[in-house]
């Protein structure tokens, strides 16, 4: 791969505040297309991450290019590539929805109102009305058709449907996948919530506790992790190294592995994982340095 | 930008200019007024209060008619510290409040030009808006500054180059507190409350110590009254302090001065003509009224210097992308 095919590349990407780090180590690569999700507990550092991706943040150590381009430039150009939408999609309360447009007009270069005013009469949201006013579902929508109308490469969204109900997560999810539909745009999004992911991502990142722990394209990941169950065991010797957890009932060992697809052992049976299980499993495991595993990207 | 700065910044920019123009419409009708009592202007008055009858008549018509006018003046001196710190405070904070920094910033304008468009024209609104206000308290005071001269704090402050150093001076603190704070409200508190803190030492000490102060001696006259102290310092000059000096200078305390006082009433004489003996001389340190607007140029520097330092630490900050 080249550089620019790749949507987003770190390296050694750190960022301490005063009470102390909050991301470290933070090496990705991930690939142009497609849906990439972010996930990890609260305070595992996303937002601090998706920051320093869109430059609103300087990074204490390392490096960040997006799109083969260097963030902390900041010039027109690479910032019209990188839309993104904050937590609790922030909106000029007072401003008409309109105005909103207006202001996405005025400031950026290759702005699409044609398009934003498009999907906002689909979902039925008027002009004239004050963000302020809008349900949280709408003020979404707002941002999300805002930062869409920028016809960004990389859209960068923080936590977008943590604040809303289930029928606007639904429609907000919808009108996204949408826009992913019709090509040319990678999604970054972060999330606490596993749930629904596997329906709707490529690529995984998992976060905790400011360290990445996992990363890869998530079919692949699938295939080369398995739940392993048989007899009650302290450890399984020959798998040590593969073993990702290991669940003891009263008369049953349940051990995902890692290992590609070797043959089970006699008296264990093999079940494919869950995502969400598989996510969990990281975040359960007591934070290393140095044991990101790394995936389906050009290993 | 300009569109998007207008409409973010309308609401303030709008009740400001609406206060200064009510103001600055009630000290013009007031002024007229005040100007016409005096038929040559109030210029061809000065310093002949106690001199020319026709100009004492008018000096005593502006008193008496528009004394509370100018006293209630006094105050104005706040007038440009509201304006800078109202516009200042939100330029940051309301954007930290909501959130929408990481919605300004991440469109295809860089920070520090939409930092750089935003400072640029609510400093400038800070400074037309003052800039206005000012030049209508100016010839407004005209006939007061006639007759008191214009060192005075009711006069020094609230016209010249001064008000809009504070202005800028508050601004700046707004801006600033504002970046760091990230809450409006406290911001424009800090602003205000900075401003007052640093003015009273700069009016109490800074001010006098400006220039090298000038100083009179002369015997005192036998017939002189001891309340009026001669033509220099003149009423237009600052006087920073007077009192009387033995024969050889040195300056009485006025315990000191007192005792003499007592020592003429035992005696039975007339205090001037002890004093005039004891070869006791009258003293006065002052400004002469012609380094108006050398002070005015020195003390608008400081402010500003304070201002520009501040609007750097904010530029700083958002450069290093601190916020």
């Amino acid at each position: 791969m080249t550089a620019t095919e790749f949507a987003l590349r770190t390296d050694g990407l750190g960022k301490r505040y005063r009470k102390g780090w909050a991301l470290r180590d933070c090496t990705l690569a991930l690939p142009a297309g497609g849906v990439i999700a972010l996930v990890g507990p609260n305070g595992a550092g996303k937002t601090t991450l998706l920051r320093m991706v869109v430059g609103l943040l300087a990074p204490s150590t390392g490096t960040v290019e997006v799109l083969g381009h260097d963030v902390t430039a900041s010039t027109p150009q690479t910032l019209s590539r990188v839309g993104f939408l904050a937590q609790d999609h922030p909106l000029y309360k007072r401003f008409t929805v309109a105005e909103m447009l207006r202001f996405g007009r005025a400031c950026n270069l290759r702005f699409d109102q044609g398009l934003a005013e498009r999907r906002l009469a689909k979902l039925g949201i008027p002009l004239d009305r004050r963000a302020g006013t809008l349900s949280g579902g709408q003020q979404a929508q707002v941002a999300l058709a805002l930062a869409l109308a920028k016809r960004p490469d990389l859209l960068v969204l923080d936590e977008p449907v943590a604040s809303l109900d289930p029928l606007a997560r639904h429609e907000f999810l919808q009108v996204l996948m949408g826009a992913v539909a019709e090509g040319g745009v990678t999604v970054l999004f972060s999330s606490h919530v596993v749930h629904e992911l596997e329906r709707v991502c490529d690529h995984l990142v998992v976060l905790n506790r400011g360290r990445v722990t996992l990363t890869g394209d998530i079919d692949t990941l699938l295939a080369e992790h398995r739940l392993l169950v048989g007899p009650r065991t302290a450890t399984d010797p020959d798998r040590a190294g593969a073993v990702v957890a290991a669940v003891h009932s009263d008369r049953h060992t349940t051990l995902l592995v890692r290992d590609g697809a070797l043959p089970a052992a006699p008296g264990w049976q093999a079940r494919p994982v869950a995502l969400e299980d598989l996510v969990l499993a990281y975040l359960r495991r007591p934070s290393e340095p140095s044991t990101a595993v790394t995936s389906g990207v050009a290993a | 930008m300009t569109w998007l700065i207008w409409r973010q910044h309308r609401t303030e920019v709008c009740v400001l200019g609406l206060l200064v123009g009510i103001f600055g419409i009630a000290l013009l009708v007031l002024g007229t007024q005040a100007h016409d009592l005096f038929p040559g202007g109030p210029a061809r008055c000065a310093g002949e209060a106690g001199v020319n009858e026709a100009c004492a008549a008018s000096f005593r018509r502006l008193d008496e008619q528009y004394g509370y006018v100018e006293n209630l003046l006094a105050a104005f001196y706040l007038v440009p510290v509201v304006i800078g710190a109202f516009l200042g405070a939100p330029l940051l904070a309301r954007e930290l409040e909501d959130g929408t920094w990481q919605l300004a910033w991440t469109q295809a304008v860089p920070r520090m030009r939409w930092l750089a468009a935003k400072l640029a024209a609510l400093a400038g609104v800070t400074v037309a808006l003052t800039g206005t206000f000012t030049a209508v308290l100016t010839w407004f005071r005209q006939p007061f500054d006639a007759w008191e001269g214009r060192f005075q704090y009711d006069a020094f402050d609230v016209q010249g180059l001064v008000p809009v150093a504070y202005a800028l001076f508050a601004f700046g603190v707004a801006t600033a507190a504002g970046a760091i704070l990230r809450r409006s409200l406290p911001a424009f508190g800090v602003a205000f409350g900075a401003f007052l803190a640093a003015r009273m030492p700069v009016a109490l000490l800074a001010r006098p110590a400006y220039a090298t102060p000038l100083t009179t001696t002369e015997p005192v006259a036998v017939g002189g009254s001891t309340d009026q102290a001669g033509p220099v310092p003149s009423f237009a000059d600052w006087t920073i302090e007077h009192g009387y000096a033995d024969a050889t200078g040195r300056r009485l305390s006025s315990t000191e001065y007192h005792e003499l006082e007592d020592a003429a009433n035992r005696a039975g004489t007339n205090l001037n003509q002890f004093l005039h003996a004891r070869d006791i001389q009258q003293f006065g340190v002052y400004h002469p009224a012609d380094r108006f607007w050398t002070f005015q140029l020195i003390e608008a520097a400081l402010f500003v210097a304070v201002a520009a330092v501040l609007i750097g630490v904010v530029v700083w900050r958002v450069r290093r992308r601190m916020i």
